[in-house]
């Protein structure tokens, strides 16, 4: 009961918690956050390093073999198209649902929100029966007359491309709506006011101000698509793997555990640079605050 | 109907302040306060903002642990005791109502925390509440009522476990004019009628003045001067105070000689003769010191001044004001405009005072009475 | 006044309806062909049959990862609610140099992506014996669903005035009492809603759990994911059918609980 500053740390003083108070509180989180995600990937990087001896060979076999370096690319290249296609999807949906009031809000906030919350696998499952030799889009095709021989759709990336931007749509639709939404309504009447039309108004005063939505969804759906695992793994075809199915496969096929580590470093250590880098314009908040 | 207390015989405790100090970091919030408070008075707290003024308070509630010095509550230590033991009541600015308990929850709260039995409780409550005239507004909820009578259950609560000291930190800043009159008068009432002591913060000069028994006028976390309101108003104890307490009238002066009376050379050349009782600061020959008038003082015309001639150093002194607006404001009339010096001069005369032909633009002449000018030092800034 | 309908704003409409078809229609395509006679998934669904779900409910491995996934989920959902909510109240209220700290850690297990942390997770279970188990599975869990517990926690108890718990304390109340009777009972609804997305993102992992899963105990999606992989049977549309229909409930309470918790908000 002497100092200000220690009694502090044992005794509320009615405003803010004790300090030790906060520290117990905080105590279980940050175990099991040590304890079930920071220490097991810090072992698989050491591990990437380490084994079989102190080494950087683990990563020089990611890059020195091209069937490894095409699969980089093409995860590389598939979490960009995603990310481009969600965009041209996705904003205009965005906008609508910014726009709309009463029941077509609804509407397109249910459209938009129940996937999000649905299983990834019933999402994926629902896209291998539509892409089945005799699934809804041959039968349609053919019925229609545009081809006689069912499609190829099944284990091809064009699938995996189609089903992860599916999936992921949801995560670009809703920081662009977030960021629409924070724009006053004045500034669209000011510009009208002021002799704009309604393009211009849209290029010159919407569309810059929603770019921090479209740069944190973007790159939200970049992210996730890097790592996705279950829609490659399912949709896609073995000879053409991305980087999540290849570490698969060096697990439970190869059990190459310091070369599958050294690609989870790979993945890893990409992901976190970009989210670090871009870590002010990444507002997961207000994703969770518009999803839940 | 006169309401029924519950709290017939609580007296208030005595508060003592001494040597408080509290840094936040670098930044001195309060610099050394001493405080003593007699048991049933009513203080009030008064500064601008970051006057330390709140934290005083929230040292005195236990929501501020002071970095030194000690807080006393009938000679108990209890600087360091958590809030919830120091038995004091609190209102606080934003009503801070439980919102999802019913009023009556509300009031019993503090009933509750100290363990009696819910009927008991809820029985207190409802004379508690019609104390502050909201009996029958038990059953409803705090979004349900306007905002001066939730302020009122607030007081109810913080008054309903007959604590023996009653802080409020602002408490009717958050109501419109008319509603704070009124709570001005209901707190006074309740004051009187539980002979509980209160430490009441405000920024608002005329709440502080109309409400309490003394004031402690605070700035940079030092009290500039305690004392009841007349005292603070008629002769503020330094230039602070002399300036944030209503209004008042600043002239640069020359201190020339101390004799019987100050001679003080003004800025336009005239030399007055100012009573000794004049200088709020010890004065010195040769001495910058500022001349302060309240507006209200000022009388329009030479009027006596002129008539007793010679005698002028006792009964005042005569100032030429070439006027720049005349404003007309319902109970009085402000008189605005320059001495020869360029200095700008307000008059505050009553709102029936016939002004003849005076207009913008004219030069008219007022009577500073001797006994209303003050003088102090200026430091040098 | 209505808007003017002209050409930009109808292509606008069909391109964006166009779109939602995009995201509702393969989800919604599961629900008849669940009911479809077919042995094989073909298109269009013909006749109507229960079968599937029978099969599904008749089923002892169905039965046991559905029984799996709801123990781990709901052990998650209590888990994370109780670890988030302390650790958000600690930083909402508390007096913590481990801010940023805390936030980096808490948006780790959004952006590192599944695969690794499965992988991580797999060797380290191993090694400890906790692969496979209910105890391993509601960790990983819980790591992943804490930042979702978290945010919502962190929107409800920012919007409750920390007055309110200065005027309890000022009341007699300790920090506890000022918690149990005014915070918690404000926030409850978040709380609520929190859990029940922890429930639902839990009860649907299928990453962590694909690794973490062992010969016997394996979680309802990796036991879909097995199906999907290797037979693709019609049990699984009817399995997506209960999913969805899940997922709609879990919203809707989600809905119900928020709407609460703005109503009660706005008293304050």
């Amino acid at each position: 009961m002497k100092g200000g500053s220690r009694s502090r740390f044992w005794h509320s003083d009615g405003r803010r918690l004790s300090g030790l108070s906060t520290v117990l509180l905080l105590v279980p989180f940050f175990a099991v956050i040590a304890f079930v995600f920071v220490y097991p990937i810090a072992q698989l990087l050491v591990i990437s390093v380490a084994e079989p001896h102190p080494t950087l060979g683990n990563y020089a076999r990611v890059v020195d073999n091209p069937v490894h370096v095409r699969v980089l690319m093409r995860t590389l290249w598939t979490a960009a198209l995603v990310t481009a296609l969600s965009v041209v999807l996705g904003f205009p949906v965005a906008y609508y649902m910014s726009r709309v009031k009463g029941v077509r809000a609804a509407l397109v906030a249910v459209c938009v929100i129940l996937p999000l919350w649905s299983s990834v696998l019933v999402r994926t499952a629902a896209w291998s029966f539509l892409f089945q030799r005799n699934g809804l889009i041959n039968s349609a095709l053919m019925a229609l007359g545009l081809t006689s021989q069912p499609f190829k759709l099944l284990y091809t990336q064009s699938a995996v491309v189609i089903a992860m931007t599916h999936v992921l749509l949801p995560f670009m639709i809703l920081p662009i709506y977030g960021s629409l939404r924070s724009i006053p309504n004045d500034y669209v009447r000011a510009a009208a006011v002021l002799g704009a039309t309604r393009l211009r108004t849209f290029l010159e005063v919407i569309l810059p101000l929603s770019l921090s939505g479209v740069v944190s969804g973007s790159l939200l759906v970049f992210l996730t698509a890097l790592g996705f695992f279950i829609t490659p793994a399912l949709l896609g075809s073995p000879q053409e793997m991305m980087i999540s199915t290849l570490v698969s496969k060096q697990i439970r096929e190869v059990l190459d555990w310091p070369f599958a580590a050294a690609l989870v470093g790979v993945l890893t250590v990409f992901v976190t640079v970009l989210a670090l880098v871009f870590s002010k314009t990444l507002r997961f908040d207000r994703l969770m605050g518009s999803a839940s | 109907m006169k309401p029924i207390s519950t709290t017939s015989a609580t007296a208030g405790a005595s508060v003592r302040i001494s040597r408080l100090e509290k840094r936040f970091g670098p930044v001195v919030a309060v610099d050394g306060v001493d405080l003593d408070i007699a048991a049933g008075e009513f203080i009030a707290l008064l500064g601008p903002s970051g006057s330390g003024k709140t934290t005083i308070l929230m040292s005195v509630a236990g929501f501020e642990f002071p970095t030194s010095g000690a807080i006393e509550v009938d000679s108990e230590d209890l600087t360091y005791v958590p809030s919830n033991r120091r038995n004091l009541g609190m209102v606080f600015q934003n009503y801070t109502l439980f919102p999802h308990m019913t009023i009556l929850d509300n009031v019993a709260f503090p009933l509750k925390m100290r363990g009696l039995p819910r009927a008991e409780g809820h029985a207190r409550a409802e004379a508690a509440l019609a104390t502050v005239r909201l009996a029958g507004y038990g059953h409803r909820r705090p979004n349900e009522l306007s905002g001066g009578q939730q302020q009122r259950v607030a007081l109810a609560r913080a008054i309903v476990y007959q604590p023996r000291v009653l802080l409020m930190d602002e408490p009717l800043s958050a109501l419109d004019k008319n509603l704070r009159e009124d709570m001005q008068l209901e707190i006074k009432r309740l004051h009187a009628e539980l002979g509980i002591t209160v430490i009441f913060v405000t920024h608002d000069q005329g709440e502080a003045l109309t409400m309490a028994d003394r004031i402690a006028v605070l700035k940079d976390g030092r009290i500039q001067q305690l004392g009841p309101a007349r005292e603070l108003y008629e002769r503020p104890a330094n230039l602070f105070t002399a300036g944030f307490i209503g209004e008042m009238n600043f002239v640069d002066v020359m201190v020339k000689s101390i004799g019987a009376t100050i001679a003080v050379a003004l800025p336009w050349g005239e030399t007055w003769q100012l009573p000794a009782a004049a200088a709020v600061d010890a004065m010195e020959p040769a001495q910058a010191a500022v001349l302060a008038v309240r507006p209200e003082r000022l009388e329009l015309g030479a009027g006596a001044a002129g008539q007793v001639g010679d005698r002028q150093a006792v009964e005042g002194q005569v100032i030429k004001v070439t006027l720049s607006d005349i404003v007309y404001a319902g109970s009085a009339l402000l008189l605005i405009g320059r001495l020869p010096d360029g200095t700008e001069i307000r008059a505050r005369l009553p709102g029936a005072s016939r002004l003849g032909s005076l207009a913008a633009g004219d030069v008219a002449s007022f009577t500073v009475p001797a006994e209303a000018a003050l003088l102090y030092r200026r430091s040098a800034r | 006044m209505k808007a003017p309908t002209d050409r930009g704003a109808l292509l606008l409409g069909a391109y964006v309806y166009a779109v939602l078809a995009f995201i509702i229609v393969p989800l919604v395509i599961v629900i008849p062909m669940s009911f479809s006679q077919n042995d094989y998934l073909a298109f269009p669904p013909t006749g109507f049959t229960l079968k599937w779900y029978a099969e599904y409910f008749d089923s002892r491995q169905w039965r046991a990862a559905t029984w799996l996934s709801v123990q781990v989920a709901f052990l998650t959902a209590i888990c994370a609610s109780l670890i988030g909510t302390a650790a958000t109240y600690a930083m909402v209220r508390g007096r913590s140099r481990l801010v940023s700290l805390f936030q980096i850690l808490l948006i780790g297990p959004i952006i590192v992506p599944h695969i690794a942390l499965a992988v991580g997770l797999y060797l380290f279970f191993q090694t400890i014996g906790l692969s496979g188990t209910v105890p391993g599975f509601v960790l990983a869990h819980t790591v992943l669903t804490l930042p979702f517990v978290v945010f919502t926690m962190a929107a409800a108890l920012g919007k409750v005035d920390a007055n309110l718990e200065s005027a309890a304390m000022s009341c007699g109340a300790t920090r506890l009492q000022a918690f149990r009777f005014v915070t918690l009972p404000l926030v409850l609804p978040s709380l609520a809603s929190g859990a029940l997305f922890a429930f639902i993102i839990s009860f649907d992992e299928p990453v962590v759990s694909f690794f973490l899963s062992g010969i016997r105990q394996k979680t309802l999606p990796r036991r879909m994911f097995e199906d999907i992989e290797q037979n693709l049977t019609p049990v699984i549309p009817a399995i997506a059918t209960l999913l969805i229909v899940l997922s709609i409930l879990i919203l809707l309470g989600g809905h119900a609980l928020r709407s609460r918790s703005k109503t009660q908000s706005s008293a304050g």
